[in-house]
């Protein structure tokens, strides 16, 4: 198990959102604004990074039968905990973000991936397969927010950049974003549940195609190497 | 037996690790977050009035079962915190209310509204701001359009548009039964 193996798995080859298929469901209600994918993005990354590690570490103690039990106790102790030191120290950050951060507990990319992975691997691999298959599930977020967002409200970086007082980034995501054409003429569709499978849809089948297409380019080369 | 024992007790430890470690957070942590949420009310209040001070005030609590509190603001009025179910969840609001009982502005302090949508109600965005704005002004009746009022609901959030013009006019009724 390398890192660039397992770089390559988290963002392309097994990204859980769009290969994997789980965490569906945060993905489609949250991605409105670009400001919510990437705070979403980052808090499951840094949650599924904490929790796969101590996961891995204590795989061995953990009897079968009661394994899923302490997952959940365990990724729903990491999930307080982030929520606590954000409102204490970033209020800003949890006051936006506030409604999804418990969301996490039952993202299943966390209990998917300690299920999967975890209990069987050493903690570095777990480490390293967090931060990936986070930055996976991070990307997925940005391309539907950016697609959603555009198409919905003809903006870009809605929460996360402001330009009404010069070119710079909020975290507190008050930012205007960039408007792009008049809110009035986008389809507002976009941005309700709606929108969110609609994109999710384009996104699987562009992906699959493309995971086809390569599959079918390796199998075209290995024949002809054979012949 | 055994075995059913040996799994209990392996749970329990790790339930039991996982709370001590929360509660040694939320032990450091308290403190911070019941400051900020401090801050955070007061900024909700002078949003809606300004005042130098807000003194808590007794009211009739099983008669408005939503409203939280009332405070003075100085010689201005009273600020009304209120907690009312949405759409989505409850929401907790202050509205300021003058000694002519009108409204004289609504703060959204917590909800968990849809984003994007409910949301807006509480967002700091120019359709967040125009849609509070619109309650200033206002008296009791305070009601949206579809329900013969002057409020334009947000479009998408009509739940959240009216249970927030609902809940505006209860703590305008608060405020007039206090005398």
């Amino acid at each position: 198990m390398n890192i660039k193996k397992q770089f390559t798995e988290g963002l392309v080859t097994n990204n859980p959102v769009l290969v994997q298929q789980i965490g569906m469901c945060a993905t489609m209600a949250i991605t409105t604004s670009l400001f919510n994918g990437v705070g979403m993005g980052l808090s499951v990354l840094i949650i599924l990074t904490c929790c796969n590690v101590v996961i891995s570490a204590i795989r061995k103690i953990i009897p079968g039968e009661i394994r899923l039990a302490i997952f959940v106790v365990v990724i729903a102790g990491f999930v307080t905990i982030v929520d606590l030191l954000l409102q204490a120290f970033i209020p800003a950050l949890s006051a936006a973000l506030g409604v999804f951060i418990p969301l996490i507990v039952v993202n299943c990319i966390i209990i998917g991936r300690a299920e999967a992975f975890c209990q069987k691997q050493p903690v570095g691999p777990c480490f390293f397969d967090g931060i990936f298959q986070g930055l996976g599930y991070t990307c997925v977020l940005v391309l539907m927010c950016v697609f959603r967002e555009f198409v919905g409200s003809g903006r870009f970086g809605g929460g996360l950049i402001d330009i009404a007082n010069g070119f710079r980034l909020t975290i507190d995501g008050t930012g205007g974003g960039i408007q792009l054409f008049p809110e009035e003429f986008g389809a507002a569709i976009m941005n309700l549940p709606f929108g969110g499978f609609l994109t999710l849809g384009l996104l699987l089948a562009a992906m699959q195609y493309i995971l086809k297409k390569s599959a079918e380019k390796k199998e075209k080369a290995e024949k002809e190497v054979n012949e | 037996m055994q075995k059913i024992l040996k799994l209990t007790v392996i749970l329990f430890v790790v339930c039991a690790i996982v709370a001590g470690v929360l509660g040694g957070v939320n032990e450091f942590t308290k403190d911070r977050i019941a400051e900020q949420n401090r801050l955070k009310t007061e900024k909700a209040y002078s949003a809606v009035l300004v005042a130098d001070s807000y003194e808590a005030v007794d009211f009739d609590a099983a008669a408005f079962p939503t409203v939280d509190s009332i405070s003075k603001a100085g010689e201005a009025g009273y600020v009304v915190e209120t907690t009312f179910s949405g759409a989505q969840g409850m929401i907790t609001m202050a509205v300021g209310v003058d000694t002519d009982l009108k409204i004289t502005g609504i703060s959204i302090i917590k909800h968990a509204e849809t984003a994007g949508l409910g949301a807006v109600a509480a967002s700091t965005n120019d359709k967040g701001v125009a849609f509070r704005e619109q309650f200033v002004g206002e008296d009791k009746n305070v009601a949206i359009t579809k329900a013969g009022g002057n409020i334009e609901a947000i479009s998408g959030a009509t739940i959240t548009s009216r249970t927030v013009s609902e809940a505006a006019g209860v703590a305008v009724c608060a405020v007039e039964a206090l005398g």
